[in-house]
């Protein structure tokens, strides 16, 4: 032991064990910090995931954040239901701004309601229209019955919004809805990434539109194309209208207005009373 | 994405306990311990008996850890309260972190876990979610990934009696379980966790026998069941096809009928064939099932069943806030009995379908 080499090289093993231990324990605390820092991007990612899903279809969200960041566009048989306020932008040059907003802010509240329980999903607000896409999501075989229902119940609904207005002596709401069903592409579409969003694109989107134009002319609020009647049965009470040319189609288009069903509230509509609940909860 | 266990919506008990203390004593000693579901299904003998051999049920091809990790997830997928938290604490009283669950939970790709692992938690959301639906292709898969056919099997079936348990609880909104919770995620959780764990080992609950093929073969949805042949779980299904469509609640045709609405909504044909043959079996002619699929009516169907159809269909796939009004309105519409009936047989046709889904 007195040999002064072995005394050094024990000094040295000792500084060197001491140095290791040291990188040990600031390694240590620097994975801490990024197990840390991960927990929170990982919060952070799922938070901003759930967020996202208010504006684009949770499906669509999991095959954009699950692995690829693509969502492969699709062919898919869908139903489209247009529903447009009638007179709504003159009402507002009367309104206060923020009247005007919160009596169309409680609507689309409401017929949102109205669809997601029918199975629909509002996929587009532009200024007082709304367009409600069914089927364009998951595999769904009864999407132009979906889309009638729901159409019954938002008259129904906006009855009952009309009499609460009324109450309020604020003006009275009244629409005009076109239903036309047709294989559409779905997909993430826009103007590059910050403008890119999940829509679907096809002819049958310009003809629901052009349906939903034709509730003025034949003065109704409802309207479906042959495409969707044939996806109805005789619960349904229609009334066909005269064929009318309209833009873009060489063919007049036949329309039904929908009426009524004969028995809404009982075996047709199950979802009646807990839509009710529903749109009480969301209101 | 999946929702977290305080995300849930969840709403008031649907269907009330009953108390059947013949029942209560025999789940204890078949379980250990008698559920807030065991109260609340008690009044159908099928629905009951399902509830407890699903509980008892020990995998035989699986690990039991995969087994774990996969009834949570099924639960989280199929967003039940219930389950989910019954799960999540019963993982933290057989020792699994708290930082580990909540892993899984957010589907975290940092998760000690490993691809094969990784891929049947993939799998379970999958299958439970079903938007878009599974395919034969899935179960390859994981064959592929070294999985043995019938681990592969038995992790179906997990999870297809996953989505079966799950409905139950949700649909008749059950009570969560807060006091075990409370136990489990707490100091006291802690302490006993490793006393409750020796309990745990040493009672053995009894397990089905393994039928051989062509006994699963016989009855409704022969061909589906058959498929689990070389599991002792197959009888589970086998049990609970022959109590559902043998019990006198609801009529044969109403529930044949609600099965073919579900195999419809999936989009599966091999069970709206199954659904088919019972059907043709109870007088309807192809028209009138074609008719009945499309319109969801049926004149076969008196004023209470008809009001089952298009019921069923949402829960397929839900909200949960919502299909629990849709379900309270239902039952003050038709009563306690064929509520609790109908949950059953929808619960069921969800979890024969997702099993069917892997066969095409």
């Amino acid at each position: 032991m007195r040999d002064p080499t072995v005394f050094w090289l024990l000094a040295a093993m000792l500084a060197l064990i001491a140095v290791l231990g040291a990188v040990a324990l600031v390694l240590r605390h620097r994975a801490r910090q990024l197990q840390r820092l991960l927990q929170v991007s990982q919060e952070k990612l799922e938070h901003l995931q759930r967020q996202f899903e208010h504006f684009v279809p949770a499906d669509v969200v999991e095959q954009l954040t699950g692995g690829h960041g693509i969502f492969a566009p699709q062919r898919r048989a869908a139903t489209m239901l247009f529903a447009d306020l009638r007179g709504f932008t003159a009402m507002c040059d009367r309104l206060d701004p923020a009247v005007a907003v919160d009596i169309l802010n409680e609507y689309f509240r409401r017929m949102n309601a109205v669809i997601t329980c029918h199975h629909g999903h509002i996929n587009e607000l532009v200024g007082d229209g709304l367009l409600a896409l069914f089927g364009a999501l998951e595999h769904n075989p009864w999407q132009g019955r979906d889309a009638v229902l729901a159409a019954l119940e938002m008259r129904a609904e906006l009855a009952r919004y009309n009499e609460e207005l009324r109450a309020k002596s604020l003006p009275e709401l009244r629409f005009g809805i076109g239903i036309h069903g047709g294989e559409v592409v779905a997909g993430v579409m826009g103007a590059g990434a910050a403008l890119n969003k999940f829509t679907v694109t096809g002819d049958p989107i310009n003809v629901a539109s052009r349906v939903e134009g034709l509730t003025s002319v034949h003065k109704v609020d409802l309207l479906i194309t042959e495409e969707v009647r044939s996806t109805l049965d005789d619960q349904f009470r229609l009334r066909r209208m005269p064929a009318i040319q309209v833009k873009g189609k060489l063919e007049p288009i036949v329309t039904y207005y929908v009426e009524d069903i004969s028995s809404l509230g009982s075996s047709a509509s199950p979802t009646q009373g807990a839509f009710e609940s529903h749109v009480d909860k969301v209101t | 994405m999946a929702q977290l266990l305080d995300e849930i919506e969840w709403g008031q008990a649907i269907l009330p306990r009953v108390s059947d203390s013949a029942w209560e004593a025999e789940v204890k000693r078949r379980v250990g311990q008698v559920s807030e579901v065991d109260r609340r299904v008690a009044a159908s003998t099928w629905v009951r008996e399902v509830c407890v051999l699903m509980i008892s049920y020990r995998p035989v091809a699986m690990p039991q850890r995969l087994f774990n990790i996969g009834a949570l997830v099924t639960a989280q997928e199929n967003s039940c309260r219930y389950c989910y938290g019954a799960n999540r604490a019963y993982m933290k009283i057989l020792g699994y972190s708290e930082a580990f669950i909540r892993r899984i939970e957010q589907d975290a790709t940092f998760a000690e876990l490993d691809d094969k692992e990784r891929a049947f938690i993939s799998f379970c959301r999958s299958l439970a979610r079903s938007r878009p639906r599974p395919m034969k292709a899935d179960y390859e898969a994981l064959v592929a990934l070294g999985f043995a056919p019938l681990a592969v099997s038995e992790m179906a079936m997990l999870i297809a009696l996953g989505c079966y348990y799950n409905r139950i609880g949700i649909l008749i909104a059950c009570p969560p379980e807060l006091a075990f919770e409370r136990v489990a995620n707490g100091f006291l959780g802690r302490l006993v966790a490793p006393l409750m764990r020796m309990v745990m080992s040493m009672h053995k609950p009894p397990q089905p026998p393994t039928l051989d093929a062509a006994t699963l073969t016989t009855g409704p949805f022969g061909t589906v069941v058959a498929a689990l042949a070389g599991l002792p779980g197959a009888a589970i299904f086998r049990t609970a096809l022959d109590g559902a469509f043998a019990s006198a609640v609801l009529p044969r045709s109403v529930k044949a009928l609600m099965f073919a609405v579900v195999a419809r909504t999936l989009g599966c044909r091999t069970s709206e064939i199954e659904a088919r043959k019972l059907l043709a079996a109870e007088d309807f002619s192809n028209d009138e099932i074609d008719s009945a699929l499309l319109t969801l009516r049926s004149p076969h169907l008196s004023q209470r069943d008809a009001r089952l159809i298009p019921w069923v269909r949402n829960t397929v796939y839900y909200q949960t806030a919502m299909v629990q009004q849709q379900t309270a309105t239902l039952a003050t519409e038709i009563g306690d009995a064929a509520t609790l009936e109908a949950i059953g047989v929808a619960a069921l046709a969800n979890a024969t379908v997702r099993l069917a889904m892997l066969l095409e």
